[in-house]
Protein backbone atom coordinates (compact mmCIF):
# COMPACT_ATOMS: atom_id res chain seq x y z
CA UNK A 1 0.00 0.00 0.00
CA UNK A 2 2.62 2.56 0.58
CA UNK A 3 4.58 1.53 -2.27
CA UNK A 4 1.56 1.86 -3.89
CA UNK A 5 1.53 4.94 -2.91
CA UNK A 6 4.41 6.00 -3.13
CA UNK A 7 4.15 5.12 -6.89
CA UNK A 8 1.41 7.82 -7.29
CA UNK A 9 3.30 10.53 -5.47
CA UNK A 10 6.61 10.20 -7.69
CA UNK A 11 6.31 11.96 -10.34
CA UNK A 12 5.27 15.12 -8.23
CA UNK A 13 8.39 14.15 -5.91
CA UNK A 14 10.57 14.36 -9.09
CA UNK A 15 8.55 17.03 -10.52
CA UNK A 16 9.61 18.87 -6.91
CA UNK A 17 12.94 17.66 -7.15
CA UNK A 18 13.70 18.97 -10.68
CA UNK A 19 11.91 22.26 -10.08
CA UNK A 20 14.72 22.79 -6.46
CA UNK A 21 17.60 21.73 -8.48
CA UNK A 22 17.45 22.77 -11.59
CA UNK A 23 14.75 25.73 -11.20
CA UNK A 24 14.99 29.17 -11.51
CA UNK A 25 16.74 30.56 -8.60
CA UNK A 26 15.18 33.03 -6.86
CA UNK A 27 17.13 35.95 -5.67
CA UNK A 28 16.80 34.92 -2.00
CA UNK A 29 17.58 31.75 -2.78
CA UNK A 30 21.52 30.15 -2.52
CA UNK A 31 23.29 31.69 -5.49
CA UNK A 32 25.83 29.17 -7.33
CA UNK A 33 29.50 30.44 -6.53
CA UNK A 34 31.22 32.04 -9.58
CA UNK A 35 33.50 29.28 -10.51
CA UNK A 36 31.16 26.74 -10.61
CA UNK A 37 28.21 29.17 -13.03
CA UNK A 38 28.99 26.47 -15.95
CA UNK A 39 28.31 23.32 -13.97
CA UNK A 40 25.69 21.37 -15.72
CA UNK A 41 25.46 23.25 -19.16
CA UNK A 42 25.16 21.30 -21.59
CA UNK A 43 26.42 21.19 -25.20
CA UNK A 44 24.46 19.44 -27.73
CA UNK A 45 25.68 19.35 -31.63
CA UNK A 46 24.01 17.41 -34.48
CA UNK A 47 26.28 15.91 -36.59
CA UNK A 48 26.24 14.27 -40.43
CA UNK A 49 26.03 10.62 -40.76
CA UNK A 50 29.22 8.88 -41.65
CA UNK A 51 27.84 7.10 -45.16
CA UNK A 52 25.24 9.74 -46.23
CA UNK A 53 26.90 13.12 -44.92
CA UNK A 54 23.67 13.94 -44.19
CA UNK A 55 22.49 14.99 -40.59
CA UNK A 56 19.43 13.50 -38.98
CA UNK A 57 17.10 15.81 -36.72
CA UNK A 58 17.17 16.10 -33.05
CA UNK A 59 15.56 18.35 -30.33
CA UNK A 60 16.95 19.64 -27.20
CA UNK A 61 14.39 20.15 -24.54
CA UNK A 62 14.28 20.97 -20.79
CA UNK A 63 11.37 22.67 -18.31
CA UNK A 64 11.63 25.32 -19.71
CA UNK A 65 11.63 25.04 -23.63
CA UNK A 66 13.25 23.46 -26.43
CA UNK A 67 14.92 23.84 -29.68
CA UNK A 68 15.22 21.56 -32.99
CA UNK A 69 18.64 20.59 -34.36
CA UNK A 70 18.05 20.40 -38.03
CA UNK A 71 21.16 20.18 -40.14
CA UNK A 72 24.69 19.54 -39.80
CA UNK A 73 26.68 20.85 -37.31
CA UNK A 74 23.75 22.70 -35.75
CA UNK A 75 24.09 23.44 -31.86
CA UNK A 76 22.40 24.57 -28.68
CA UNK A 77 24.42 25.31 -25.20
CA UNK A 78 21.47 24.25 -22.32
CA UNK A 79 21.75 25.52 -18.36
CA UNK A 80 19.25 23.89 -15.92
CA UNK A 81 17.53 26.82 -15.64
CA UNK A 82 16.47 28.21 -18.27
CA UNK A 83 15.70 27.42 -21.85
CA UNK A 84 18.22 25.77 -24.30
CA UNK A 85 19.91 28.67 -26.84
CA UNK A 86 18.88 29.32 -29.77
CA UNK A 87 20.65 27.33 -32.54
CA UNK A 88 23.77 28.17 -33.96
CA UNK A 89 25.92 26.15 -36.59
CA UNK A 90 29.50 25.32 -35.70
CA UNK A 91 32.24 25.20 -38.23
CA UNK A 92 33.54 21.52 -38.29
CA UNK A 93 36.91 22.70 -36.61
CA UNK A 94 35.00 23.67 -33.46
CA UNK A 95 33.42 20.28 -33.53
CA UNK A 96 36.94 18.82 -33.61
CA UNK A 97 38.68 20.83 -31.66
CA UNK A 98 35.80 20.44 -28.72
CA UNK A 99 34.90 16.63 -29.64
CA UNK A 100 37.57 14.69 -31.27
CA UNK A 101 39.06 12.77 -28.38
CA UNK A 102 35.07 11.15 -28.15
CA UNK A 103 34.84 11.21 -31.59
CA UNK A 104 37.79 9.24 -32.18
CA UNK A 105 36.76 6.16 -29.97
CA UNK A 106 33.86 5.89 -31.61
CA UNK A 107 34.09 2.28 -33.34
CA UNK A 108 34.01 1.60 -36.76
CA UNK A 109 30.72 1.50 -38.50
CA UNK A 110 29.31 -2.03 -38.67
CA UNK A 111 28.94 -3.82 -41.20
CA UNK A 112 25.95 -5.68 -42.78
CA UNK A 113 25.29 -8.59 -44.82
CA UNK A 114 21.79 -9.83 -45.43
CA UNK A 115 20.79 -13.51 -46.43
CA UNK A 116 18.28 -14.81 -48.21
CA UNK A 117 15.90 -17.88 -47.69
CA UNK A 118 13.97 -20.44 -49.94
CA UNK A 119 9.98 -20.31 -49.00
CA UNK A 120 9.53 -21.55 -45.62
CA UNK A 121 12.62 -22.65 -45.74
CA UNK A 122 16.12 -22.51 -43.27
CA UNK A 123 17.69 -23.04 -46.57
CA UNK A 124 20.29 -20.23 -47.78
CA UNK A 125 19.88 -19.35 -52.27
CA UNK A 126 22.55 -19.74 -53.66
CA UNK A 127 23.45 -16.45 -53.98
CA UNK A 128 23.28 -15.81 -50.26
CA UNK A 129 25.02 -18.79 -49.50
CA UNK A 130 28.59 -17.58 -51.38
CA UNK A 131 28.33 -14.50 -49.48
CA UNK A 132 29.28 -16.23 -46.05
CA UNK A 133 33.02 -15.73 -47.36
CA UNK A 134 32.77 -12.08 -46.76
CA UNK A 135 30.91 -12.38 -43.77
CA UNK A 136 34.00 -14.27 -42.25
CA UNK A 137 36.27 -11.85 -43.85
CA UNK A 138 35.11 -8.88 -42.12
CA UNK A 139 35.07 -10.48 -38.84
CA UNK A 140 38.61 -10.73 -39.03
CA UNK A 141 39.42 -7.35 -40.01
CA UNK A 142 38.11 -6.26 -36.64
CA UNK A 143 39.79 -6.16 -33.15
CA UNK A 144 36.97 -7.37 -30.34
CA UNK A 145 34.96 -8.58 -33.26
CA UNK A 146 31.32 -10.07 -31.94
CA UNK A 147 28.73 -10.44 -34.55
CA UNK A 148 24.60 -10.25 -34.50
CA UNK A 149 22.82 -13.04 -36.54
CA UNK A 150 19.37 -11.78 -37.09
CA UNK A 151 16.16 -13.97 -38.43
CA UNK A 152 13.15 -12.50 -40.27
CA UNK A 153 10.13 -13.94 -42.23
CA UNK A 154 7.56 -12.39 -44.32
CA UNK A 155 3.85 -12.46 -43.03
CA UNK A 156 3.18 -15.52 -44.16
CA UNK A 157 1.71 -18.48 -40.74
CA UNK A 158 0.87 -17.09 -36.94
CA UNK A 159 3.57 -14.80 -35.21
CA UNK A 160 4.99 -17.44 -33.04
CA UNK A 161 5.23 -19.86 -35.67
CA UNK A 162 7.59 -16.96 -37.82
CA UNK A 163 9.61 -15.74 -34.19
CA UNK A 164 10.47 -19.78 -34.69
CA UNK A 165 11.21 -19.85 -38.12
CA UNK A 166 13.60 -16.66 -37.53
CA UNK A 167 15.28 -18.21 -34.97
CA UNK A 168 15.86 -21.57 -37.43
CA UNK A 169 17.46 -19.41 -39.83
CA UNK A 170 19.79 -17.70 -38.17
CA UNK A 171 21.00 -20.88 -36.42
CA UNK A 172 21.41 -22.33 -39.31
CA UNK A 173 23.18 -19.49 -40.77
CA UNK A 174 25.46 -19.96 -37.25
CA UNK A 175 26.18 -23.09 -37.97
CA UNK A 176 27.60 -22.61 -41.50
CA UNK A 177 29.84 -19.96 -39.96
CA UNK A 178 31.09 -21.85 -37.30
CA UNK A 179 31.78 -24.55 -39.41
CA UNK A 180 34.24 -22.33 -42.27
CA UNK A 181 36.05 -20.93 -38.81
CA UNK A 182 33.86 -18.66 -36.84
CA UNK A 183 34.51 -18.66 -32.84
CA UNK A 184 30.99 -19.34 -31.66
CA UNK A 185 31.62 -17.42 -28.47
CA UNK A 186 31.44 -13.85 -29.87
CA UNK A 187 27.97 -14.77 -32.36
CA UNK A 188 24.70 -13.98 -30.51
CA UNK A 189 21.34 -15.84 -32.64
CA UNK A 190 18.27 -14.37 -32.59
CA UNK A 191 14.96 -13.96 -34.05
CA UNK A 192 12.72 -10.68 -34.99
CA UNK A 193 10.29 -13.39 -36.28
CA UNK A 194 7.53 -11.42 -38.87
CA UNK A 195 8.26 -7.89 -36.46
CA UNK A 196 10.78 -5.94 -38.52
CA UNK A 197 9.87 -6.70 -42.37
CA UNK A 198 12.65 -5.19 -44.62
CA UNK A 199 9.96 -5.21 -47.21
CA UNK A 200 6.21 -3.30 -45.39
CA UNK A 201 3.50 -5.75 -46.58
CA UNK A 202 -0.12 -6.33 -45.08
CA UNK A 203 -0.20 -9.78 -43.06
CA UNK A 204 -0.16 -13.16 -44.41
CA UNK A 205 1.64 -11.92 -47.32
CA UNK A 206 4.29 -14.08 -49.26
CA UNK A 207 7.42 -11.91 -49.92
CA UNK A 208 10.91 -13.25 -50.48
CA UNK A 209 12.95 -10.52 -49.37
CA UNK A 210 11.54 -10.40 -46.07
CA UNK A 211 12.56 -14.04 -45.69
CA UNK A 212 15.83 -13.32 -44.61
CA UNK A 213 18.60 -13.45 -41.65
CA UNK A 214 20.67 -10.01 -41.23
CA UNK A 215 24.32 -10.22 -40.20
CA UNK A 216 25.87 -7.00 -38.17
CA UNK A 217 29.80 -7.47 -37.79
CA UNK A 218 31.13 -5.31 -35.32
CA UNK B 1 -11.86 -17.88 -0.90
CA UNK B 2 -12.44 -15.42 -3.71
CA UNK B 3 -11.28 -12.56 -1.35
CA UNK B 4 -8.50 -14.63 -0.50
CA UNK B 5 -7.38 -15.04 -3.68
CA UNK B 6 -7.71 -11.98 -4.71
CA UNK B 7 -5.68 -10.48 -1.84
CA UNK B 8 -2.55 -13.19 -3.14
CA UNK B 9 -2.47 -11.32 -6.20
CA UNK B 10 -2.59 -8.08 -4.49
CA UNK B 11 0.50 -9.73 -2.01
CA UNK B 12 2.19 -11.28 -5.51
CA UNK B 13 1.77 -8.08 -7.32
CA UNK B 14 3.66 -6.18 -4.95
CA UNK B 15 6.03 -8.66 -4.66
CA UNK B 16 6.74 -8.20 -8.47
CA UNK B 17 6.49 -4.10 -8.11
CA UNK B 18 9.30 -5.03 -5.12
CA UNK B 19 11.53 -7.14 -7.44
CA UNK B 20 11.74 -4.53 -10.43
CA UNK B 21 14.76 -2.37 -9.34
CA UNK B 22 16.32 -5.54 -8.34
CA UNK B 23 16.63 -7.05 -12.03
CA UNK B 24 19.34 -5.27 -12.59
CA UNK B 25 21.39 -7.97 -10.42
CA UNK B 26 20.66 -10.52 -12.93
CA UNK B 27 20.94 -8.18 -16.07
CA UNK B 28 21.10 -9.07 -19.60
CA UNK B 29 24.24 -7.93 -22.08
CA UNK B 30 23.87 -4.23 -23.86
CA UNK B 31 26.49 -4.59 -26.29
CA UNK B 32 30.18 -4.62 -25.95
CA UNK B 33 33.40 -2.30 -25.34
CA UNK B 34 35.73 -1.96 -28.30
CA UNK B 35 37.84 0.48 -28.05
CA UNK B 36 39.54 1.81 -23.90
CA UNK B 37 42.21 3.54 -23.98
CA UNK B 38 43.99 5.13 -20.86
CA UNK B 39 42.30 5.63 -17.55
CA UNK B 40 38.94 3.64 -18.37
CA UNK B 41 36.20 1.88 -15.77
CA UNK B 42 33.21 0.20 -16.20
CA UNK B 43 31.22 1.04 -12.78
CA UNK B 44 28.99 -1.86 -12.28
CA UNK B 45 26.49 -1.73 -8.99
CA UNK B 46 29.19 0.36 -7.16
CA UNK B 47 32.10 -1.57 -8.53
CA UNK B 48 34.85 -0.17 -10.05
CA UNK B 49 36.02 -2.34 -13.32
CA UNK B 50 38.94 -1.66 -15.65
CA UNK B 51 37.20 -1.39 -19.14
CA UNK B 52 38.78 -3.35 -21.96
CA UNK B 53 38.03 -3.65 -25.37
CA UNK B 54 35.59 -6.86 -26.03
CA UNK B 55 34.10 -7.10 -22.68
CA UNK B 56 30.10 -6.67 -22.31
CA UNK B 57 28.10 -3.91 -20.79
CA UNK B 58 24.89 -4.30 -19.77
CA UNK B 59 22.03 -2.08 -18.71
CA UNK B 60 23.02 0.43 -15.70
CA UNK B 61 26.27 0.46 -16.01
CA UNK B 62 28.07 3.31 -15.82
CA UNK B 63 31.38 4.55 -18.02
CA UNK B 64 33.72 6.88 -16.72
CA UNK B 65 37.09 7.85 -17.77
CA UNK B 66 40.37 9.56 -16.35
CA UNK B 67 42.48 12.49 -17.57
CA UNK B 68 43.96 10.39 -20.70
CA UNK B 69 40.94 7.49 -20.89
CA UNK B 70 38.47 7.08 -23.86
CA UNK B 71 35.76 4.14 -24.42
CA UNK B 72 34.01 3.11 -27.55
CA UNK B 73 30.18 0.73 -26.96
CA UNK B 74 28.43 -0.69 -29.61
CA UNK B 75 25.16 -1.46 -27.92
CA UNK B 76 23.26 -4.83 -29.63
CA UNK B 77 21.15 -2.62 -31.91
CA UNK B 78 24.16 -1.28 -32.98
CA UNK B 79 23.95 1.83 -31.35
CA UNK B 80 27.73 3.10 -30.65
CA UNK B 81 28.56 5.13 -28.06
CA UNK B 82 31.98 6.66 -27.01
CA UNK B 83 33.08 9.20 -24.48
CA UNK B 84 36.26 11.18 -24.36
CA UNK B 85 38.99 11.98 -21.22
CA UNK B 86 37.38 13.30 -17.74
CA UNK B 87 34.09 11.79 -19.14
CA UNK B 88 31.23 9.77 -17.52
CA UNK B 89 28.27 8.51 -19.27
CA UNK B 90 25.42 6.16 -17.48
CA UNK B 91 23.27 2.98 -19.57
CA UNK B 92 20.12 3.71 -17.56
CA UNK B 93 17.98 2.04 -19.71
CA UNK B 94 18.80 -0.44 -22.81
CA UNK B 95 15.65 -2.80 -23.82
CA UNK B 96 15.85 -4.77 -27.35
CA UNK B 97 13.36 -7.01 -28.11
CA UNK B 98 11.71 -6.04 -31.10
CA UNK B 99 9.80 -9.51 -31.73
CA UNK B 100 8.22 -8.43 -28.27
CA UNK B 101 8.03 -4.49 -29.14
CA UNK B 102 10.36 -3.85 -26.18
CA UNK B 103 12.57 -1.45 -26.91
CA UNK B 104 14.55 1.08 -24.75
CA UNK B 105 17.45 2.99 -25.01
CA UNK B 106 18.02 5.57 -22.17
CA UNK B 107 21.45 7.69 -21.80
CA UNK B 108 22.28 9.95 -19.51
CA UNK B 109 25.60 12.30 -19.90
CA UNK B 110 26.79 13.22 -17.19
CA UNK B 111 30.02 15.41 -17.75
CA UNK B 112 32.58 15.29 -20.31
CA UNK B 113 32.47 15.13 -23.69
CA UNK B 114 30.90 12.26 -25.64
CA UNK B 115 29.69 10.95 -29.03
CA UNK B 116 26.33 8.94 -30.08
CA UNK B 117 25.49 7.22 -32.97
CA UNK B 118 21.83 5.57 -33.45
CA UNK B 119 21.15 2.34 -34.17
CA UNK B 120 18.13 -0.12 -34.86
CA UNK B 121 16.31 1.59 -31.78
CA UNK B 122 16.23 4.56 -33.71
CA UNK B 123 14.44 3.42 -36.37
CA UNK B 124 12.44 0.69 -35.23
CA UNK B 125 10.38 3.14 -32.29
CA UNK B 126 12.84 7.02 -32.30
CA UNK B 127 9.85 7.62 -28.92
CA UNK B 128 12.25 4.79 -27.18
CA UNK B 129 15.35 6.69 -26.94
CA UNK B 130 16.28 9.56 -24.47
CA UNK B 131 19.68 10.98 -24.04
CA UNK B 132 19.71 13.04 -20.85
CA UNK B 133 22.25 15.92 -19.60
CA UNK B 134 21.92 17.27 -16.82
CA UNK B 135 20.36 20.39 -17.92
CA UNK B 136 18.00 18.81 -20.99
CA UNK B 137 16.47 15.71 -22.90
CA UNK B 138 17.45 15.20 -26.24
CA UNK B 139 15.09 12.98 -28.32
CA UNK B 140 16.40 12.14 -31.93
CA UNK B 141 14.98 10.86 -35.31
CA UNK B 142 18.26 8.88 -36.38
CA UNK B 143 20.70 11.17 -35.81
CA UNK B 144 24.82 11.30 -34.86
CA UNK B 145 25.15 13.97 -32.23
CA UNK B 146 28.21 14.95 -29.72
CA UNK B 147 27.67 16.34 -26.09
CA UNK B 148 30.05 17.88 -23.86
CA UNK B 149 28.27 18.51 -20.36
CA UNK B 150 30.38 20.93 -18.23
CA UNK B 151 31.38 19.24 -14.97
Amino acid sequence: MARARLHRLLPAVLGAVWAVACGPKHASGPTRPPELAGAGTSLVVLLPDADTGLAGRANVANPFGSVDLETKYDATSATPNRRPDAVSTLSEADVTRIFGDALSALPPPLQHFTLFFRFESDELTDESRALLQDVLNAVRGRTAPDIAIVGHTDTTGTSSANFQLGLKRSTAVRTLLVAAGLDPSVVEVTSHGEADLLIQTADETAEPRNRRVEISVR
Amino acid sequence: MQAFSRMCIGVLALALAGAAPLSAQNPTAAGRIKVASGSALIVRQGASIPAQAGQVVFESDQLRTGTDGRIGVTLKDDTRLSIGPNSEAHLERFVYAPAEGSLALVVKFVRGVAAYVSGRIAKLAPDAIRLETPSAIVGVRGTSLAVRVEP
